[in-house]
């Protein structure tokens, strides 16, 4: 039931599992290096079954330049402002990790065909602030922060760059980077005055693609850091070593009375559980290992490489995808200490378990996932990053990306791939391109912080 | 201003003259050749040519490992002409660009140029 007096969002987490099942979805792809001279492009994709486009693009909205890398993409408002009448989520700001660019894209007043309402260009955001490579956006009650991973020429550890509700920029968010090497993903919960970041690399590291021998000379990362968020400084970091390499996807439980919150060590392929103990000292711990897989052509075994996590709005599920493997996983994490494996299911991958699902040859692996509010519906897309599926999966370049939806079971645990949905990016207009994040218009599972 | 030819063996041996003084990316598509590029600033590789003969300067590039240079490539958005060259340009040039890290790592010398080490100093 939403609460029609109030602004954007939900109540509360609970309130966000009753809202009406998505209709449509918002899902970035991209022509950056797949050699077709196209602009990446914002694609609205029905997911409403009883619609006669169900399973389609149904519009395409173009950057207004080649070369962006969109990636990941935030709402300029979301449940934060709840108690806020005057805002509405409306925008959603897309970036060009590459280009640096900002897209702010209208889906409010033609949700089924959003426009462009305002770039703020890349070339600005470097000369005011001395940050590129834009990652993750999240709405802060009013105010939008970015994670941007480098500095203006790509070196780490970049910054946080500071939105107005009027999309102008603000200049940097933080007071200080501290002693921090990297940025990545960040999520924060204000009611323990915490946020969390992780650590990818510098710009100039990973853009180019993966250089394994990198990881021993110390250019990925492998800490994560807690933050003063009322300060905006970095107060306490744990090293995580080999258990921790490359930590990505952050996410705090929804309850927003929670410490628990979760990070997915890419090459470690681990899951990291962090809480706040009885005395006030956060804690962390390794509970999911996912095993290193042989492989009959390699001379080592295979990482699973964990690309994205994810919780369910009720914080009793955790999703995790192995983009090399080629599985996704489901945990019961009601013990957030104990992670009980409860699904899992296979598309693309490495391993070969599942090379075609619904007549669709999957080239890539699970790659970003976007759960429904009701936690029923798992949607994933299988391209990770232009430079990275080049070198891991070639193929994409002519077979492109595609979009696969899950069914979860809630009450009991389990997972089954849908057999009647697919969006197979390889047969797009202007040819096969890649598909990566997705929102949906009333709010996401990774989209919703309860302030 | 000085002035040097650039012949794009892949673009049917099309050729432009161009400032030695300006990134081959921007003089290319100032000319109307239609380029892939990203970030602009030497890091990304989305760019990167290959080149056929003659010199560049693109000690601004960041993106490129050591394997990658000796095979020839350079990053357009940065390098400047030092002589006339010849390119193969856009993906078609890309077959040595990427690699499984996993099943071809790189050896020493030829990670990136701030942690590579050097082949004489290996004995």
């Amino acid at each position: 039931m939403t609460n029609h007096c109030c602004g954007p969002g939900y109540a509360s987490p609970a309130e966000a599992m009753t809202a009406p099942r998505e209709k449509l979805l918002y899902t970035i792809a991209i022509y950056t290096g797949t050699g077709i001279q196209k602009p990446d492009y914002l694609c609205t994709i029905d997911v409403d079954p009883e619609s006669s486009t169900y399973s389609q693009v149904i519009s395409r909205l173009q950057m207004p330049g080649i070369g962006d890398e969109l990636h990941h993409s935030g709402w300029n408002a979301c449940s934060s402002c709840h108690g806020d009448a005057s805002m509405e989520r409306k925008y959603l700001i897309v970036p060009g990790v590459r280009s640096s660019n900002l897209h702010i894209v209208d889906c409010g007043t033609d949700p089924r065909s959003p426009t462009l309402f305002k770039v703020i260009d890349g070339a600005e955001i470097k000369a005011r602030t001395n940050l590129s490579a834009p990652h993750t956006v999240h709405c802060l009650g009013s105010d939008i922060i970015v994670s941007m991973l480098g500095d203006a020429q790509g070196n780490a550890p970049g910054g946080y760059l500071q939105l107005s509700k009027e999309f102008e920029v603000v200049g940097r968010w933080e007071n200080s980077m501290g002693s921090i090497k990297f940025g990545y993903d960040f999520w924060y919960q204000p009611r323990h005055n915490v946020m969390v970041s992780s650590e990818w690399a510098a710009p100039n590291t990973f853009m180019p693609g993966f250089d394994l021998e990198e990881v021993g000379h110390l250019k990925y990362g492998r800490e994560i850091h807690f933050w003063d968020f009322e300060k905006k400084e970095p107060k306490q970091t744990f090293y995580l070593g080999e258990d921790g390499l490359i930590p990505l996807e952050v996410r705090f439980h929804h309850n927003p009375e929670s410490s628990h919150g979760f990070v997915g060590a890419a090459l470690s392929a681990n899951i990291i559980h962090w809480w706040k103990d009885a005395a006030g000292d956060w804690q962390w711990e390794k509970i999911v290992d996912v095993g290193n897989e042989p492989h009959p052509e390699w001379p080592i075994p295979i990482p699973g490489v964990i690309s994205v996590i994810l919780l369910s709005m009720d914080d009793r599920y955790l999703y995790l995808c192995n983009w090399l493997h080629g599985d996704i996983r489901q945990y019961d994490i009601s013990d957030p200490h104990n992670a009980k494996l409860t699904g899992q299911v296979w598309m693309g991958g490495l391993l070969g378990r599942a090379p075609e699902v619904n007549g669709v040859k999957v080239t890539g692996g699970p790659q970003m996932i976007q759960l429904s509010l009701d936690g029923k519906r798992l949607y994933v897309t299988t391209s990770l990053f232009s430079t990275w599926d080049n070198q891991f999966y070639p193929e994409i370049r002519t077979n492109g990306g595609c979009m696969l939806m899950v069914n979860c079971d809630t009450e009991n645990g389990g997972m089954e791939i849908d057999p009647l949905f697919v969006v197979d990016f390889g047969k797009e207009p202007n040819g096969p391109s890649r598909c990566h994040e997705t929102r949906y218009p009333g709010g996401d599972c990774t989209s919703d912080i309860w302030v | 201003m000085t002035s040097f030819t650039i012949t794009l063996a892949n673009q049917g041996g099309a050729a432009f003259d161009v400032d030695h003084r300006k990134p081959l990316l921007q003089s290319l598509r100032e000319q109307g050749v239609d380029l892939p590029y990203g970030c602009k600033y030497g890091g990304c590789i989305t760019c990167a040519a290959k080149i056929i003969s003659g010199k560049v300067d693109q000690k601004a590039q960041r993106a490129l490992n050591n394997r990658q240079i000796s095979n020839g490539y350079i990053i357009l958005c940065v390098a400047r002409p030092m002589s006339d060259c010849t390119l193969e340009v856009g993906v078609e040039s890309h077959d040595k660009l990427y690699r499984n890290p996993f099943l071809d790592p790189l050896a020493a010398h030829e990670l990136k140029a701030d942690i590579a080490t050097p082949l004489e100093a290996k004995k």
